[in-house]
């Protein structure tokens, strides 16, 4: 059911353009009166609609709502599949154990998993930048979760994302730490193509989400998009509604929504292909060293 | 240089044979972090990648994700995959028998990747291919060879046992009424497992005679050069000879010999048993602790101890060695660093046996400044291979240390 009525709204995606563009000119001239931003949007809106500008906004579309769940549909489907191809496998036959053997190896096997001891001990620059971004990846994804009215750790009143933008940066930091590190012997010997290109896709997925959540607050009356307008968006898909985000994100910014999303969609695409998978191993490999 | 279809293929379905669950996991969590680097002592001897457990692991990992991934079949490229050819071959060779099997890299792995377990594909595959080291397969066979003939060997066998008799009295009188080297002796309560040379049998039965141990000798050496090769099937072979053995005559224990690998596989890999795995040097201890035997605490230059990577890291016998040496060593110095830090020798993975004393002494340089900085005369441990590693670099580094067996010490330390 679902698929069909995606694939009716792929097909009618042009139609949902067209009439959205339309509602745009009119909430971006209304916008335009209150808003010194909406200048921008407005001018983009009233602009003639070229075929190249339907082209664009037809593709627009498909990367902010159809594609936003098979990219999530496919990465879900190819996780369990590649997690349930490694557990299907037959089990090691004889224990894997380093000694002095652990008290209580589950617990044991956590500390080593979320705590990175054997990093901390001899990196510990590292480790710092490590503990930060994955601490702070967690609370991106939550930050995320918690534009959903339904969540609301941050007021749903606040324009601002969880962090305010703080924890976008603490993603981002140790990204070029971790990029730049490659670059240095004997690190840069045991990189592969595939270790830049994951953290180029993340560094850049993350620099525009910054923009949004962060670098949105710099103009000089405020924000173009709030954590409301970004609500909306995330019900509309919530709710199937196929509604063009258009409708809820105006400005010139959602070019950059869109290409953050696309990003996003990349990552959702690569990651079970790529080392990320480390994130759903890490617990039940540490416990072969320990159990 | 282009491989055989058929045997590419054959050496492809040998790799599938080795993806297990642990496997599969060890090849598709490396990240690439690096910090395994500094824990292998060949690269901190000769920092170069390929002497990386990363380094190592690397190049299994990159025919895996050719044949058995398909991110290596769209775009092989970006994992910088290998095709398996003689080439490869030759890498995995060089990855293999540099490896010495220590496992000091899963310490400091954050995901705790056993690049031992990685490199027994390579070995595997060398096998196939027929290209592993001949000298090994060679002496692994004649092991197997031995188990399955027993009887045209046991007399000869017997006869150059009776012949260490006199230097094992020499050490310990044996009471009256029982044999000084007992072989073949049903229900006896120990099953000793030594070598095949008389170093590893003459102090191991003095200090046996002296718990007053209902003992017996086995029949076969417990090193198992199977596992050197990384052959689970000739592995296990050798190994069953002894638990045949120890099946037949009923014995309660098996005592390995100070042999790292032998308790290893003995212990760990070999399933259940109706009889106990032990390590001498846990049997000694034993010993001590009963008040079966005593030591005469004279042995006055300055000893330290050296961890085998085999019984400590990988099989937890840290604090018996020390136990031991505390009942008869005044001077004892702790080597920096120790127990699970403890850099490897060098001589493991088999390298011992198959020679390779270039290479050794290379990859054993920072195990020679290690020794060397500890400021002992004398270093002993519990392991025959660690033994002949720690005496060739002696030798080659002129460090003065003189390098002993803790059993041949115990067992010159005893007293009534």
């Amino acid at each position: 059911m679902l698929t069909d009525k995606l694939i009716l709204f792929i097909a009618a995606a042009g139609d949902a353009v067209s009439k959205a563009t339309g509602v745009a000119e009119s909430t971006a001239a209304v916008g335009a009166a209150v808003s010194a931003d909406a200048v921008s949007s407005a001018t983009v809106a009233n602009a003639p609609v070229t075929g190249l500008a339907q082209i664009f906004g037809r593709i627009e579309y498909f990367i902010m709502v159809p594609m936003v769940y098979l990219a999530l549909l496919f990465c879900l489907a190819a996780i369990v599949l590649h997690i349930a191809a490694i557990f299907k496998a037959p089990a090691q036959p004889y224990s894997l154990r380093i000694y002095p053997a652990a008290k209580r190896p589950g617990l044991a096997a956590a500390i080593d998993a979320f705590g990175m001891p054997q990093i901390r001990r001899r990196k510990p620059v590292f480790w710092v930048f490590l503990m930060i971004f994955h601490i702070s990846f967690l609370l991106l994804i939550l930050g995320h979760l918690d534009i959903l009215p339904q969540i609301s750790l941050v007021p749903e009143a606040s324009r601002d994302m969880l962090g305010a933008g703080l924890v976008g940066v603490f993603v981002t930091v140790p990204l070029f730490y971790f990029l730049f590190r490659r670059f240095r012997s004997p690190n840069r010997e045991i990189t592969v193509p595939a270790d830049y290109l994951l953290l180029i896709l993340l560094l850049f997925l993350c620099l525009f989400g910054d923009l949004m959540s962060w670098g949105n607050s710099w103009t000089a009356n405020g924000f173009v998009m709030t954590k409301q307008d970004f609500a909306q968006y995330f019900g509309g898909l919530l709710s199937f509604s196929f509604a063009d985000p258009r409708l809820v994100l105006h400005g010139s910014h959602y070019h950059f929504v869109v290409i953050h999303v696309l990003l996003a969609e990349v990552f959702f695409i690569v990651l079970p292909f790529s080392k990320v998978v480390h994130a759903f191993l890490t617990l039940p490999i540490n416990m072969l060293r320990r159990k | 240089m282009t491989m055989d279809k058929q045997m590419q293929e054959e050496l492809k379905r040998l790799f599938e044979t080795k993806l297990n669950r642990a496997m599969r996991m060890y090849l598709e969590t490396c990240t690439h972090c690096g910090n395994c680097v500094e824990a292998c002592h060949v690269w901190k001897s000769m920092p170069e990648t390929r002497y990386t457990p990363v380094g190592r692991s690397e190049i299994i990992r990159k025919v895996f994700l050719k044949y058995f991934k398909l991110e290596g079949k769209i775009a092989p490229w970006l994992g910088e995959v290998i095709e398996l050819d003689d080439i490869a071959l030759d890498r995995f060779y060089d990855a293999a028998y540099s490896c010495t099997g220590c496992r000091r890299c899963m310490v400091y792995c954050p995901f705790g990747i056993d690049t031992q377990m990685i490199m027994s594909i390579a070995k595997l595959l060398l096998i196939g291919a027929d290209k592993e080291p001949k000298l090994l397969s060679m002496l692994a066979d004649m092991s197997i060879a031995k188990g399955q003939d027993v009887e045209s060997s046991q007399s000869g066998f017997e006869e150059a046992v009776k012949n260490l008799e006199p230097e094992v009295e020499a050490l310990w009188k044996t009471a009256p009424g029982r044999k000084t080297i007992p072989v073949g002796t049903e229900n006896a309560d120990v099953l000793f497992v030594g070598l095949s040379g008389k170093d590893s049998i003459v102090p191991a039965a003095a200090i046996l005679n002296a718990a007053g141990e209902n003992w017996t000798l086995s029949s076969f050496e417990a090193v198992n050069f199977g596992a050197f090769m990384g052959d689970l099937e000739r592995t296990k072979k050798i190994a069953s000879r002894i638990i045949a053995e120890a099946e037949r005559l009923k014995v309660k224990e098996v005592a390995i010999v100070e042999c790292g690998t032998a308790y290893r596989v003995m212990k760990q890999q070999t399933g259940k048993h109706p009889f106990e795995v032990v390590s001498f040097v846990e049997l000694i201890a034993r010993y001590l602790r009963e008040g079966r035997i005593k030591l005469d605490r004279t042995f006055k230059p300055r000893l330290t101890y050296h961890d085998p990577c085999q019984m400590g890291r990988n099989g937890g016998i840290y604090e018996d060695p020390r136990f031991i040496i505390s009942n008869f060593v005044r001077y004892f110095i702790e080597l920096t660093p120790n127990r699970e830090m403890n850099w490897c020798c060098g001589g493991g993975g088999g390298l011992v046996a198959m020679g390779e004393p270039e290479f050794r002494m290379k990859s054993g340089r920072v195990k020679a400044e290690q020794v060397k900085a500890s400021g002992a005369e004398v270093i002993c441990t519990a392991c025959e291979n660690c033994r002949t590693q720690l005496t060739d670099l002696s030798e080659h580094y002129e460090l003065g240390i003189k390098v002993e067996s803790l059993t041949d010490l115990v067992a010159h330390a005893l007293v009534k």
